[in-house]
């Protein structure tokens, strides 16, 4: 387990990625370069079956693999309430005066206008959250002692009640003395619990996030370490000998060990493999700042990469609900962890289109997802998506997933029909109509991670993929993008992402001091315990020194603000405070440099580098493939327009597919409209340009 | 033509988008933490003829002032006998005009097609200080709008593309935070113009008929849509409902309220109110509007979007010089934060007799703002401290949480104690505090500090003599109990509205209401009561008091 295998012995490499509806495999051979996939139904009750399951299907010997790297959806399916996933029984140790912290939050609640709102349960009952005496004031200092007799009696009174408890104490963060205390007193006292202090999940200030990003850790640690602990024995049991990995929220990858450790690095693992993938297919294709558009069976999400790196954040909520692509701030649980930033908005192929009391026709946020699916499936859907919709304007084909389902465009006109009935409208306009608000919606998404973040979208390549987005990519240059890339592996291509990570280990401390008073050998000193931190856990997970990359952050603001911009530290923290200033300017339009500055913590981001893969290519030919058949496809411009079709896997690099076209595979369909361009390049991704 | 429904659902989610983008175009540009964190601005686009189209909401309180002020704006502007120019940008701040508090200074651009206003952009965002009696320009023992700050009649903030520098350096000097002042306004104007960059886009791609049509449809449209919301609901009658803020005299000021649902209308209907009151409660006619219109939303459709289309379907009336509709120059700077959440209990109470089943007890119904700076002005800090939402049809209250008109974010401890010479003492949901009932109330907090240097506060809460109350049956929320703990012991009850000098070591205590009870609290079921006993949210004694004598075991 020490050595680093992808050097050492060539095997496959595989990837794992439940998500909530489907598991995919994508498995490389790291001899041949040669890639597998497979897509079956994830088994909710049980996650480990369809991971079990879909192993099987890859059809090697497990002593084959030399490396498995996984992305799991178990822990925000904890919060959305899953049986079967009920979380451990948890008690809360804190100030006295200040129990309900973690039920009141920001104080704010989730939605404007619904009177029904509900907030996110607390996820510790009132009774069980306990205030102690002991106060440290906004420097450290202690302004009242702990009460020891009183913590040990809580602790014995605790025996009976919970088996994970937490600690979070005002400004722990600047002196965990008492945290660290009451953790000592509990563990003589109750040796078998689980206890987890603040100070050592999040050592930074604001105490609602701070305790919600421990509790949430806490709380999840018993459930993903059974969880991991079954898989691990499972594929031990099947011979199998190579390295187990994690991904992470923040699209790096852990031990199991480590990921044991800090659980809630792991809530949102699957579709931060999307973005990866994205990443490492810009690199190979030598592109700067990709977008990437995933638009699966019941939402589609964007995500933006910028110099080949995701763009990541430092919170997020768990569980929060989603409104138009923004999440509704108070929905959910604050994780102060890093993730890969996504915006979510209600357009999949099974998103329902209806008709409001306005008499308009609107799309979403309902879905028929995957089961009972559109209403062309077959399968009891009755109300009409816009997968129907793109069924009755002739863009999909009769059959998809390699002829495992017929889809019944009869089924899904005579739905279509009952909504346009109510608009006074055509049916096919109506569809037509359901895709335009579909892309519309999408584009929003897009938007969201681009112009809304101060980035022009002209900057970007678009990379589409999910089930369906290679369908809608080309309508979706109107954005502003001058390329939309379709690549290869299309439907399993976040979990091909998986194969082409990083180990990333974080570590931040909390500093909050005036910039001025700060000299570079003291955050030298902070930096370089940081980095320790982080090298041991990469050592641990048995990475080389040699490929330990640590890059170093501060977090500044000026004073008196509510957060913080993050600027890289290369050993001059007067450098980092101009850099500060300029990405102030940038970001927001102004700057103040006359302020006083505040440094708020250093950050480390310690990355072990592995092997990236290569995907299979050759090289280009250019030629105008023959198409198998033509195929009538309705058009706004043009309306009904004869439209060749070719099958994905007969071209090769270099083909010249001029639109109309529609390319079919077993996995999606990707469509040239009228005046729109493709060619295929040596990855066999397929580029489309308009004009 | 019948591809002009799809276009025009299409363009009216643009100019959504288009809306929101100038919001967050605005957030990130803004110097103030106010508009940065707290998001307290909203950007529109409207019709030429001032009529609203598509608003981004953050703050419940900007949605329907807009409606109001833009248009009135615009009438000031021809009887003035100016002409709104391709270059040109107007600036409002008149309360009397524009439609809430001086703090919100709105901004109008006309957009131009060829020689032809196509429509309008418009942006209002609440500056931290406009001058005035005392800093953040809210409260205070004043008399007159004079007293609240520097007033400004519509005119040209930039004339043919040119900035008015001696109009902005005029009102720099007024004000306590110049640099915020400029900052903002800037931001404001840069949202106006990213706004009438991307709706020539628009009209570009589709064509500027189309474009003006769909604008005309998509107000059709909502008016179709609340038609169509109000009957499908097919209740019609006339409701009323009255309620009543907290003088500093000690009198009360009720507030009253007809709503008159027709087949075709609503009419909302505030005669009979007191008249305006010589402190800054008065709540102008924006206010009323967005107080109303939040309330209706809420009840008839939470998700329905707003635009004019709505006002040709619901009218709201109110007598000049009452309280909801006063006359220059009647101090109004809290009518915006308090009177506001008054008026929208009052509409909840009318149409809890239309909709019984749709709309919740009172919630706590105030703000409870807190502004406090040391003595010689070194520093100031402003929060507001939410309560408790009223009990609900099938669903109990929130505890803890900003109902209604606001709903900005509270200030860590560690961020307040870092910052400010205070030391927090409890932040804790209030027990007891709820109204009971078949579903309760939501519980008050107790939000308790001491300072560490001498200090002036001012606290402009409500609900302090008259209780939030119930629906159905339900029973009424404690009210507010604020106090001062001295360093001698000393306990001094603060009423609604007080300013008092803290010395070192005091401790101010806020205990906000709670909301009001649903139902009788005769049929909550035991396992409620027990579990809200066991959570530590009632005591023994609160059930013996309202629910009898009931088995517990």
């Amino acid at each position: 387990m020490r050595i680093m295998v992808e050097e050492s012995m060539k095997g496959f490499r595989v990837g794992i990625d439940i998500g909530g509806t489907f598991t995919d495999l994508v498995a490389l051979d790291e001899e041949t370069g040669l890639i597998t996939h497979h897509k079956i139904l994830t088994t909710p009750s049980d996650p480990t079956k369809c991971f079990i399951e879909i192993l099987e299907r890859l059809d090697k010997p497990v002593k084959n693999i030399s490396m498995i790297i996984h992305a799991t959806t178990l822990g925000t399916n904890m919060f959305l309430g899953q049986v079967g996933l009920e979380p451990p029984k948890a008690a809360l140790i804190t100030n006295k005066g200040f129990i309900d912290v973690i039920e009141i939050g920001r104080q704010n609640r989730p939605e404007l206008y619904n009177p029904f709102f509900t907030r996110p349960k607390p996820l510790i009952p009132r009774r069980l959250r306990i205030g102690v005496f002991g106060r440290l004031d906004y420097m450290g200092r202690e302004i009242e002692p702990l009460d020891e007799d009183e913590i040990r009696s809580i602790a014995r009174m605790l025996r009976d009640e919970a088996d994970v408890i937490i600690i979070s104490m005002l400004h722990s963060y600047i002196n965990p003395m008492h945290e660290k205390r009451i953790k000592e007193i509990i563990l003589e006292e109750y040796p078998e619990a689980v206890v987890v202090a603040s100070h050592e999940v999040d050592p930074q200030p604001r105490e609602y996030e701070r305790a919600m990003t421990t509790v949430v850790n806490a709380i999840l640690k018993p459930i993903l370490s059974k969880y991991l602990e079954k898989l691990s024995s499972l594929l031990m049991n099947r011979g199998y000998k190579g390295r187990f990995l994690i991904m992470k929220s923040s699209g790096g990858v852990a031990s199991v060990r480590n990921a044991v450790e800090k659980p809630a690095a792991f809530i949102e693992s699957g579709p931060a493999a999307g973005a990866v993938a994205v990443a490492y297919v810009s690199r190979l294709l030598n592109i700067e700042n990709a977008l990437g558009l995933d638009m699966g069976g019941t939402t589609a999400k964007a995500s933006a990469v910028l110099g080949g790196k995701p763009h990541i954040v430092p919170e997020y909520e768990v569980g929060g609900k989603v409104h138009m692509g923004r999440l509704m701030k108070g929905s959910g649980y604050p994780l102060r962890i890093p993730h890969i930033d996504l915006a979510e908005v209600s357009s999949g192929g099974g998103t329902i289109a209806w008709v409001d009391e306005g008499g308009a026709l609107r799309i979403g946020p309902l879905s028929a997802g995957a089961d009972p699916g559109p209403v062309c499936y077959g399968r009891g859907g009755t109300q009409p998506t816009i997968t129907d919709a793109n069924l009755i304007l002739g863009r999909l084909p009769r059959v998809l997933g390699g002829g495992e389902i017929v889809l019944d465009r009869d089924a899904a006109y005579e739905a279509v029909k009952e909504l346009a009935d109510q608009l006074g409208l055509d049916t096919v306009e109506t569809a037509l109509g359901i895709v335009k608000l579909s892309n519309q919606v999408m584009m929003r998404a897009i938007r969201l991670v681009s112009i809304e973040r101060g980035h022009d979208p002209r900057m970007f390549t678009m990379f589409a993929f999910g089930g369906a987005g290679p369908l809608h990519a080309a309508e979706l240059s109107e954005i502003g993008v001058e390329e939309v890339v379709i690549p290869p592996y299309p439907g399993v291509f976040s979990a091909l992402g998986l194969l082409a990570t990083d180990f990333r280990y974080e570590a931040v401390k909390s500093i909050v001091k005036e910039a001025v008073e700060l000299d570079d050998e003291e955050l030298n000193n902070i930096f370089m315990e940081l980095a320790s931190y982080a090298v041991e856990k990469l050592v641990g997970d048995g990475v080389d020194k040699d490929r330990v990359t640590i890059l170093r952050y501060l977090d500044i603001m000026y004073w008196g603000q509510a957060y913080h911009l993050t600027t890289p530290y290369r050993g001059d923290v007067r450098e980092a405070v101009m850099e500060f200033h300029e990405m102030h300017e940038a970001r927001y339009g102004y700057s103040m440099r006359d302020e006083p500055v505040v440094i708020v913590s250093a950050r480390v981001e310690a990355l072990g580098i592995m092997d990236k893969p290569s995907l299979p290519h050759s090289s280009i030919e250019e030629y105008h493939p023959r198409p198998k058949e033509e195929k009538d496809v309705y058009y706004e411009d043009t309306g009904w327009t004869a439209t060749p079709v070719y099958h994905r896997n007969s071209l090769r690099p270099g083909a010249i597919l001029d639109g109309p076209s529609l390319i079919i595979s077993d996995e999606s369909t990707v469509l040239i409209p009228p005046e729109y361009h493709g060619y295929v390049d040596e990855y066999h991704a397929i580029h489309i340009r308009r004009g | 033509m019948h591809r002009d429904r799809i276009t025009v659902e299409v363009i009216r989610n643009a100019l959504i988008y288009i809306s929101e983008e100038m919001g967050i175009a605005l957030r990130n540009t803004a110097y103030s933490p106010n508009i940065r964190d707290r998001l307290d601005h909203t950007c529109a686009v409207l019709t030429y003829n001032g009529e609203l189209v598509a608003q981004a909401e953050h703050i419940p309180v900007h949605i329907g002032s807009m409606a109001v002020g833009v248009k009135n704006t615009l009438e000031y502007l021809d009887k003035e006998g100016f002409e709104l120019g391709k270059g040109d940008i107007v600036i409002v701040n008149d309360p009397y005009i524009a439609g809430t508090h001086l703090n919100d200074i709105t901004l109008v651009k006309p957009i131009y097609w060829g020689n032809r206003i196509i429509g309008l952009v418009a942006n209002k965002a609440h500056h931290v200080d406009i001058g005035g009696t005392v800093p953040g320009s809210i409260g205070g023992d004043v008399e007159t709008l004079m007293d609240e700050g520097i007033v400004i009649k519509p005119s040209k903030l930039v004339e043919d593309g040119m900035f008015n520098k001696s109009l902005i350096e005029d009102l720099a000097k007024g004000v306590r935070t110049p640099r915020y002042l400029r900052g903002d306004l800037r931001a404001q104007v840069a949202a106006l113009h990213l706004g009438e960059k991307r709706i020539l886009e628009l009209v570009e791609k589709y064509g500027v008929e189309i474009f003006i049509e769909s604008m005309a449809e998509t107000l059709d449209y909502i008016e179709r849509y609340t038609l169509n919301r109000v009957r499908n609901l097919g209740v019609y009658g006339r409701y009323t409902a009255v309620d009543y803020m907290e003088l500093p005299d000690g009198e009360l000021a009720n507030i009253n309220v007809a709503i008159e649902i027709r087949g075709e209308r609503i009419n909302i209907d505030f005669h009979g109110s007191s008249d305006e009151v010589p402190y800054p409660v008065n709540a102008v006619y924006g206010v009323t509007v967005a107080a109303s219109t939040y309330a209706l939303k809420s009840i008839i459709d939470p998700d329905m979007p707003i635009n004019h289309g709505f006002y040709r379907v619901v009218d709201i009336k109110a007598d000049k010089g009452s309280i909801v509709n006063p006359n220059p120059p009647s101090p109004v700077s809290g009518g915006n934060v308090e009177t506001t959440q008054r008026i929208a209990d009052v509409v909840f109470k009318a149409l809890a007799e239309a909709y019984p089943d749709r709309v919740p007890a009172a919630s706590c119904g105030t703000m409870n703002n807190i502004m406090i700076g040391g003595v010689e002005n070194t520093w100031a800090f402003y929060e507001t401290i939410g309560g408790g939402s009223g009990g609900r049809p099938g669903l109990d209250g929130v505890d803890g949480i900003h109902t209604n008109m606001t709903n900005t974010l509270n200030t860590p401890i560690e961020v307040v104690e870092r910052e400010y010479p205070i030391l927090f003492l409890r932040y804790e949901l209030r027990p007891d505090s709820c109204g009971a009932g078949e579903y309760r109330g939501g519980l008050g907090i107790t939000r308790a500090f001491k300072v560490r240097e001498a200090a002036i506060l001012t606290l402009m809460a409500e609900r302090v003599r008259l209780r939030p109350w119930g629906l159905k049956g339900g029973g009424e929320a404690a009210p507010g109990n604020h106090y001062v703990i001295r360093q001698d012991g000393r306990i001094e009850t603060l009423p609604s509205k007080a300013t008092v000098k803290l010395e070192p070591g005091d401790e101010v205590y806020i205990n906000t209401p709670g909301g009001g009870g649903y139902g009788p609290p005769s049929k909550r079921s035991i396992d409620m009561i027990k579990n809200d006993l066991d959570e530590g949210k009632i005591t023994i004694e609160y059930v013996k008091k309202y629910y009898g004598d009931i088995s517990l075991v």
